[in-house]
């Protein structure tokens, strides 16, 4: 009634007062509010408890979770190591890199963003397919590279527009640089992309750096042999992030800086590398130099080769077919993997077997350009005549040396062969060595068990290095350097220090377990070889009295049967010629330095390869402060021996003598 | 002007005497409440009066008028109109699934014009007051327990099940809990509220088995749990926790908020807004907060205590019964100790509708307070 009389006039009639409700209704809502509002203070004071329990008791565990929620910390890539050669000639260097990433992340439509990008980069549709394929591989926000070595003015033209392209980042990089391009690219290696296989779940691959857009790992030779020393320590850049993971703000002071890469020196020396390359053009071969001082690579070359820089830009199909396909096979280090019969130079190790076990070096044998026994007929290039044992070295009579090699027999000689390096693998650091063979009985018996006995017939092809000898290239510079050395046991080294600790000296091995006489002689024949032998002439390097001493060897590269004469030489199709090797070192009475070199199906060692051991000992002997100190300061002519020749007469200067003058210009 | 004004009839009418009766003290209180979410608003939209600050105040000034007006209204209007607006809040109630709006496959609000109506809003204050009225004509032994309490179990149930139905889990919850504290007000029997409590327990397990929507359960499970999943369900529990954690004593200074500055905090504005609050100004700053809270929650319940009226006390007490429970939700909430229900914290967070119930309460508690000494029939003949 009353309410419809409100609704109606909104007039209020007088109520009465009834006090007299003060009653039970009352008493039961007062003492129930009190409970009820005792229980909402008491919930309010649980808020409390909780509260304080989060904020004064907890708060440190939870302020550590806030400022990893606020902070994250970016990877920053430390610069690689260095890799320079005993000079210290940057042989592998690192320059800065306009690079483009793309990111995927919520609400990125990548393909719109690589459409946007290709107004400022050049980016075929392939190519932005490819990438799109990338990038929906990637995790979310896990940046993808999509393009590098931007120009200036494209770097700059996306930095601008950076803000209008969520997930798209330009920054500057590092990338790998071989100043040199081929030369050194078997011994080094390159960098690439790291690919899932290289990612584990330990170990030093478990770096989380790996993931870096861009990050490289070492691929072959030192660049891999080292790469976790090369690597460094990543750094790490302070970055305030949103709960979207977006960079807010930096924060340089808390940044972590990256540890660069241990430089590592070599013992090559890039003059004589490059010297090396250029000599050998398109020649399929190698070479390699040691000091045989002190067992140093100066020169550790495989020809013909190929620029790491593509590599680590990455080849394209095309690139990598003609590279793989190419039948010098541009790929293989042949320095420590082409393992071939090492042919006359092998000579040297029968002559020095048959003067330990007591060989008569005065012995005579006759050549007649063919000899019978064990009922075939062998051969020789031609008719020698009589020789003694350091003319069958000089000239390389095979029919000599078949039979020094049945007085002494197979076991002597490889026993020898192995004194010097040949068939052995050697620490220098890099992988890749094949270790070839020396045979010997023992050998026969282990591999051939339906034939283990060795032939007498078998042992005159060993005795001229043919037959199961393989050996590759690294192995006969050990041996020449050994030789020429004369006392110590030389190991090779490549790598000098790393990161400014020394690797151990080559030099510090024992000694060879010959006479010095016995080895003295070799090297006499070894100098007989290139003044009146083989190899006539090649002893002048132009270099006044510092002459060269080598040995050349020619091995048959297909088709070869003991004693046959056949196709070979530097006829016929490629393919089918003969390998030619040269060992050779300088000076004759003081060595230096040692070298091999290999030229595959190049002919005739002494003509093919001899040139290019004089050429590259000749770099490396007007390196040496030394021997250019006694060219451009002689000893004064010795009084005694008064030269009959007309002072008119000069001889027309020829090119060897015109070097030197110039070496001598340019230093004076 | 005494207090003895208010007893004399038509002294007591005056519009003047009326605003004087006004509790000024709570009126503050309120605002400073609203004025510190404000604060919270500019702080976390980057020091800027939009989008929050500016119409959180506004909003508030206009409810504050609002208030004022409902405050000086005679409870015998109060009264009058506690059916009917409890029978137009069902009304709306049934109109929501038919003609509703929504978002997330939850119907909730009608459009009335450009005004968003939310049903479930207006029934806070109508179940109140709905109950208020029926109490106020039943005898203290019927509202112990008799026949007569199914009307107030249909008064309750009837929108608690529309609501649930939404689905507005949290909601209905909480119409539930007011109702129940208004009928225990009333006087219902301690044997009956012992039963019902064992009752509720006991459907506990079944209706979270059965009767919750999926990502109701999720919520429970992820309650349970925060950090199973921490990026997932967990995380808003999990950002909430270090949000207030890391706010230590005194907090991180104003505007220096990481949590919620970098939106690692979700619904910061609104749900969250305490834990942005927290993570700013820290233990001391919550504390004075939640003691601004218990000063309006006490003031309000001492207005319910000092009505003379049965139908003042139980509509005083029944709106603090929402405010408190809505603070004590949100508050549970935000420190992980209650599943996330998307309760506000009334007054600091942002949004109008809750706002807008809690003035309009408030200016029911308020009415009850200036008309402390007014009559009201018993109202037999009316309806009962």
């Amino acid at each position: 009634m009353l309410g419809i009389g409100l609704l109606g006039g909104w007039r209020v009639a007088e109520p009465h007062i009834f006090f007299a409700e003060v009653n039970e209704r009352q008493g039961v809502f007062h003492r129930r509010a009190f409970v009820l509002g005792g229980f909402a203070g008491l919930g309010l004071v649980a808020l409390g408890a909780q509260l304080a329990h989060l904020q004064l008791i907890e708060s440190e565990r939870y302020t550590k979770l806030s400022a990893s929620n606020q902070f994250n910390f970016r990877l920053t890539p430390p610069p690689r190591g260095l890799i320079v050669d005993r000079n210290g000639v940057v042989l592998a260097s690192n320059r800065p890199n306009f690079r483009l990433m793309v990111a995927k992340d919520k609400g990125i439509d990548p393909k719109q963003t690589l459409k946007t990008l290709a107004e400022f980069v050049p980016m075929d549709d392939t190519r932005q397919s490819r990438l799109l394929r990338e990038i929906s591989n990637a995790p979310r926000k896990s940046p993808v590279q999509v393009m590098e070595d931007m120009s200036w003015e494209q770097f700059s033209a996306i930095n601008i527009r950076a803000p209008e392209l969520p997930g798209v980042t330009a920054d500057m990089g590092e990338v790998r640089v071989y100043p040199y391009g081929g030369a050194f690219a078997h011994v080094i290696g390159y960098v690439a992309k790291v690919t899932k296989e290289d990612i584990s779940d330990t170990g030093p691959n478990a770096d989380p750096i790996l993931l870096n857009p861009g990050f490289r790992i070492g691929r072959q030779g030192v660049e891999q042999a080292f790469d976790l020393d090369l690597r460094g320590k990543p750094g790490a850049q302070k970055v305030e992030v949103d709960a979207n993971g977006h960079e807010v703000a930096t924060d340089p002071a808390g940044d972590i800086k990256a540890i660069p890469g241990k430089e590592i020196v070599l013992t090559l020396d890039a003059d004589i590398q490059n010297r090396a390359m250029e000599v050998f053009g398109e020649q399929s071969g190698a070479a390699v130099m040691m000091d045989c001082r002190t067992g140093d690579i100066l020169c550790m070359y495989s020809g013909p080769s190929f620029d790491a820089n593509k590599f680590v830009r990455g080849l394209t199909a095309i690139e990598y077919k003609e590279l793989a396909q190419y039948d010098h096979k541009p790929l293989f280090n042949k320095a420590l993997t082409a393992n071939y019969p090492p042919g006359s130079t092998f000579k040297t190790m029968v002559a020095l077997a048959c003067l330990e076990n007591g060989y008569d070096p005065s012995t005579v044998h006759s050549c007649g350009k063919s000899w019978a026994w064990g009922g075939r007929v062998w051969h020789c290039d031609k008719a020698h005549g009589a020789l003694d044992l350091k003319g069958a070295i000089a000239q390389s009579c095979d029919i000599y040396f078949y039979q020094a090699a049945l007085t002494v027999g197979p076991d002597k000689i490889a026993a020898v062969a192995r004194q010097f390096g040949l068939g052995q693998e050697f620490d220098i650091g890099i992988p890749g060595q094949k270790k070839g063979l020396v045979p010997d009985t023992a050998y026969k018996r282990r591999a051939f068990p339906k034939d283990p006995v060795w032939h007498p017939g078998e042992t005159p092809s060993m005795g001229i290095g043919q037959g199961y000898t393989h050996l590759n290239p690294l192995q006969l510079c050990v041996q020449c350097s050994r030789l020429a050395n004369g006392r110590k046991a030389l190991h090779p080294r490549l790598v000098k220090s790393v990161g400014g600790v020394e690797r151990p000296a080559g030099a510090s091995f024992g000694d060879l377990p010959f006479d010095a006489k016995h080895i003295d002689f070799i090297r006499n024949a070894m100098a007989a070889v290139t003044v009146s032998g083989t190899a006539a002439g090649l002893s002048n390097m132009g270099l006044g009295d510092i002459k060269m001493a080598g040995k050349s060897g020619t091995a048959q590269a297909f088709n070869y049967t003991a004693g046959h004469g056949g196709a070979h030489g530097a006829q016929g199709e490629w393919k089918f010629r003969d390998h030619a090797w040269f060992i050779a070192f300088a000076p004759i009475d003081e060595p230096r330095y040692a070298v091999s070199v290999l030229v595959e199906h190049g002919g005739f060692g002494a003509s093919t390869s001899g040139p290019l051991a004089r050429e590259l000992l000749r770099v490396a002997l007007l390196k040496d402060p030394e021997i250019r100190a006694t060219i451009e300061h002689p000893l004064p002519i010795p009084e005694a021996p008064k030269v009959e020749s007309d002072p008119d007469v000069v001889d027309p200067p020829t090119p060897a003598a015109q070097a030197v003058q110039t070496a001598q210009q340019t230093t004076e | 002007m005494t207090v003895s004004a208010l007893t004399r009839p038509g002294e007591r009418d005056r519009l003047i005497v009326k605003l004087g009766e006004i509790d000024w003290i709570f009126c503050l209180t309120v605002s400073l409440i609203a004025g510190a979410g404000a604060v919270m608003q500019f702080s976390i939209a980057g020091s800027s009066w939009m989008p929050w600050a500016a119409p959180h105040l506004a909003r508030y000034a206009v409810f504050f008028a609002i208030m004022i007006v409902l405050s000086v209204i005679d409870l015998r209007v109060w009264f009058a109109l506690a059916y009917p607006i409890y029978g137009a809040a069902f009304l709306l109630l049934l109109a929501v699934p038919i003609v509703g709006h929504g978002a997330l496959g939850a119907k909730r609000w009608l459009m009335a014009g450009p005004i968003q109506v939310q049903p479930s809003e207006i029934m806070k204050i109508g179940l109140v007051l709905a109950l208020a009225r029926f109490y106020h004509g039943l005898s203290g032994k019927s509202a112990q327990f008799s026949w007569w309490l199914l009307v107030p179990a249909l008064l309750i149930m009837a929108p608690v099940a529309l609501v649930a139905k939404q689905p507005d889990l949290g909601t209905a919850i909480l119409i539930l809990a007011t109702g129940a504290i208004v009928v225990i007000l009333a006087g219902l029997s301690w044997r009956v509220i012992l039963a019902g409590l064992l009752g509720v327990v006991a459907l506990v397990p079944p209706v979270v088995m059965f009767a919750l929507h999926g990502y109701q359960k999720a919520r429970l499970t992820t309650f349970m749990n925060p950090e199973a999943d921490p990026s997932g369900a967990g995380y808003h529990i999990l950002q909430s926790q270090i949000a207030l954690g890391s706010g230590g004593l005194l907090g991180k200074g104003y505007g220096l908020g990481s949590q919620s500055q970098l939106n690692f905090l979700p619904e910061k504005q609104t749900d969250f807004i305490f834990a942005t609050l927290a993570e700013e100004f820290g233990f001391v700053g919550c504390v004075s907060i939640l003691l601004l809270y218990a000063a309006v929650i006490f003031m309000a319940l001492r207005t319910a205590y000092l009505s003379h009226s049965h139908f003042g006390r139980l509509a005083a007490a029944g709106v603090t019964a929402t405010f408190t429970l809505y603070v004590l939700i949100n508050g549970s909430m935000v420190m992980g100790l209650a599943p996330v229900v998307g309760v506000p914290m009334p007054l600091l967070s942002y949004g109008g509708t809750v706002m807008l119930t809690v003035m309009c309460g408030f200016g029911l508690v308020m009415a009850v307070r200036v008309h402390r000494y007014s009559e009201v029939t018993s109202g037999k003949g009316s309806l009962l």
